[in-house]
């Protein structure tokens, strides 16, 4: 591997790398959020979870 | 030799610097606190057991699905909002997330909102919060705003639309009492937001939005801010002795729509200089209170009512 070679396209600012590191954890966080809500559900609802009245 | 350089565009994709704050203006957090609260309301008024959990996720789902409503709205609207005081800082006409991030987030929110909601609470409140969506971001925002003065009046439908759902989420049907808090929102959002408008009409004129000062000019926009909020101040008491809520209640409606009406005559009879604009802006700023203590007084009945065994 050839560590000192130049990067190829696009080098992010550290402003650009900063806010698209944010923007990721939140996501992450977001998704943290569905997956316990899913499973706090299921929980709650135990079999009747599959029932869903119109 | 060419006019444009391609080659500078090409290598000059544009890479967004918006960060997470950016991305919660898009929602609208002052709509959306409002939005959970009155929520909050239909869903402790309804009837029967509702496990906290599927309280929480309603609650979260009706939220998430008002700030998608917020990011779609903004992403539609950012060509009039660059050219109003109010409304520039918002990020779009900013320059911090583009229209299509605005879309893409919002598409995402509604997505997510209206299926976390009927998978896991019940497809009917589910679909009534689509509706809302639908309602806010295709009837008000595209097809009202920009077309007719009465925007605010069919539009209003859709921020009254969260207490409904709650109550939905929890029952899986409708009554009369999430329709008379339909009513009561329906009925605010005209003097409220006139009252508004009245202070920001240039703002309006400017961007090119029809709303009822714009058109009808001030004097009009007062006479209908009156008649709106005898008809809200009418609506708001009904409930008391119609037998829905109790006299707590109906007392403070009446004390609280007395100063409302107070109000409204005072921006009605001051029509010029510094005094209309305080009695506008004073009518605005209460307006909020109005609505934020009426739904209060129906959180703490029913918190009252389930702590009584408790504490007797």
């Amino acid at each position: 591997m050839d560590d000192k070679r130049e990067p190829d396209g696009i080098v992010l600012t550290e402003a650009q790398k900063k806010s698209r590191r944010e923007r990721s954890i939140a996501i992450a966080l977001a998704l943290g959020v569905l997956v316990v809500l899913f499973f706090a559900v299921t929980l709650v609802k135990g079999p009747a979870v599959l029932v869903r009245p119109m | 030799m060419s006019v444009v350089d391609h080659s500078a565009i090409e290598l000059s994709p544009r890479i967004s610097e918006a960060g997470v704050a950016d991305y919660i203006a898009l929602l609208k957090p002052r709509v959306m606190s409002l939005v959970i609260f009155t929520a909050l309301v239909g869903l402790v008024l309804a009837p029967g057991h509702f496990h906290p959990v599927l309280a929480f996720t309603s609650i979260l789902c009706i939220a998430v699905g008002a700030g998608a409503s917020g990011a779609l709205n903004m992403w539609y609207e950012s060509d009039i909002d660059a050219l109003m005081s109010r409304t520039a800082n918002r990020p779009i006409p900013r320059g911090r997330i583009t229209r299509p991030e605005a879309l893409t987030f919002g598409m995402t929110l509604a997505f997510f909102s209206v299926m976390t909601l009927g998978i896991l609470v019940n497809w009917f409140a589910g679909a009534l919060l689509a509706f809302t969506i639908f309602f806010y971001v295709v009837i008000y925002t595209i097809a009202l705003k920009r077309w007719t003065a009465q925007n605010i009046v069919i539009g209003g439908a859709a921020g009254a639309l969260p207490p409904v759902v709650a109550w939905a989420a929890a029952t899986g049907s409708l009554s009369v009492e999430p329709l008379l808090l339909f009513l009561i929102i329906f009925f605010w959002t005209p003097p409220h937001f006139w009252a508004l408008a009245l202070f920001r009409s240039d703002d309006y004129a400017r961007a090119g939005v029809p709303m009822l000062p714009v058109v009808a000019g001030p004097d009009a926009t007062r006479l209908q801010i009156l008649l709106y909020t005898i008809v809200l101040v009418a609506v708001a008491f009904a409930p008391w002795p119609l037998g829905y809520f109790d006299a707590v209640y109906g007392v403070t409606s009446l004390l609280l729509g007395a100063a409302m009406l107070a109000l409204a005559v005072n921006v009605y009879c001051r029509r010029e200089g510094t005094e209309a604009r305080r009695a506008t802006r004073k009518l605005f700023a209460f307006s909020i209170l109005y609505l934020f203590a009426l739904f209060a007084t129906l959180l703490l009945e029913v918190v009252a009512r389930a702590l009584a065994p408790l504490i007797w």
